[in-house]
């Protein structure tokens, strides 16, 4: 393998930050202060560093949660195959995270109605929307609340972008935010 | 029964709620993956604690950094523990602290006071 092809994809692309494998809470906690310390030390203030947090974990949380094949090893949770790379975008002058996980086919319209409907909510609304979740949380999808999308929609600074890929009859779900 | 100490991890934050005093701490991050299981036993601490004591009141002092998506439900859970003991007569006095610049905890905090109206929930700034 020619590893200098991925740090030309690297530095071509502004990646900061990224990640490919298996993800378990333990992944999560190094990443989360990785990336943390890595932006904070690229001198950014407290509340994109924060974003940076809440959209990171939600994003890894999520790829456990929906992640297709789950391996539990002595009592750890290992989802299938994740990726996960953050990095700046020069044109828009904005972090980015994105991440690529093989998820249930079925868990695909859940997806999409989750996604769609943080989209089309302004903050106050999104807001609204999270307390009446927290209030019924009717939605108990595997250990969240169902507001992880709602989360992250707070935090970010665009629209959730989104895309399903089938790759030899698997299902690939893409996801991107910008802080 | 005993008082409760869980010492904080990279992700979960301090419980020390102490019977004697009558002071609760929670202070530090809460993004585990098992939230449901982490915050269980600390509810039922909770609740067995309002059935018993003989506290005239309760001081809970909450300065969390971070909440995940999941974190937030058993702190909605636990806010409904507290009204339901204020209904039945205990005194809360429960302050919320958070970063100066940090709108999202802040938010979070007004959040929970307009939800938990009858609550006595104060929020404070720290630096």
């Amino acid at each position: 393998m020619n590893i200098s092809k991925i740090r030309q994809i690297m530095i071509e692309d502004n990646i900061i930050f990224s990640f490919s494998g298996m993800i378990s809470q333990d992944v999560v906690d190094f990443l989360i202060q990785g990336i943390s310390k890595q932006l904070e030390n690229d001198g950014n203030d407290k509340t994109t560093v924060r974003s940076m947090f809440t959209i990171t974990i939600e994003m890894l949380q999520n790829i456990m949660s929906y992640s297709n094949s789950k391996v539990i090893e002595n009592g750890t949770n290992y989802s299938s195959d994740g990726i996960v790379v953050i990095g700046f975008n020069e044109e828009k002058q904005k972090y980015y995270v994105v991440s690529s996980n093989e998820i249930n086919p079925e868990d695909k319209e859940k997806l999409i109605n989750k996604i769609d409907l943080v989209n089309s909510l302004d903050s106050q609304e999104l807001r609204k929307l999270l307390r009446d979740k927290l209030r019924s949380a009717e939605d108990k999808h595997d250990r969240g609340a169902g507001v992880g999308f709602i989360e992250m929609a707070k935090r970010s600074t665009e629209k959730l972008e989104y895309r399903f890929e089938e790759i030899n009859g698997k299902v690939y779900f893409y996801f991107k935010a910008f802080i | 029964m005993n008082n409760l100490l869980i010492e904080k991890t990279t992700d979960t934050p301090l419980i020390d709620f102490n019977i004697e005093s009558g002071i609760f701490k929670i202070e530090g991050k809460s993004y585990p993956e098992n939230t449901f299981e982490i915050y269980a036993p600390i509810k039922e601490w909770l609740k067995n604690y309002f059935e018993e004591t003989t506290n005239t009141k309760t001081i809970i002092n909450i300065e969390l950094v971070y909440l995940n998506s999941s974190s937030l439900k058993a702190y909605f859970d636990m806010f409904d523990i507290f009204e339901k003991a204020h209904e039945n007569g205990h005194e809360l006095e429960i302050n919320w602290y958070y970063e100066s610049d940090d709108d999202i905890m802040e938010e979070t905090g007004e959040d929970f006071a307009d939800d938990f109206a009858d609550l006595n929930i104060t929020l404070h700034t720290i630096d």
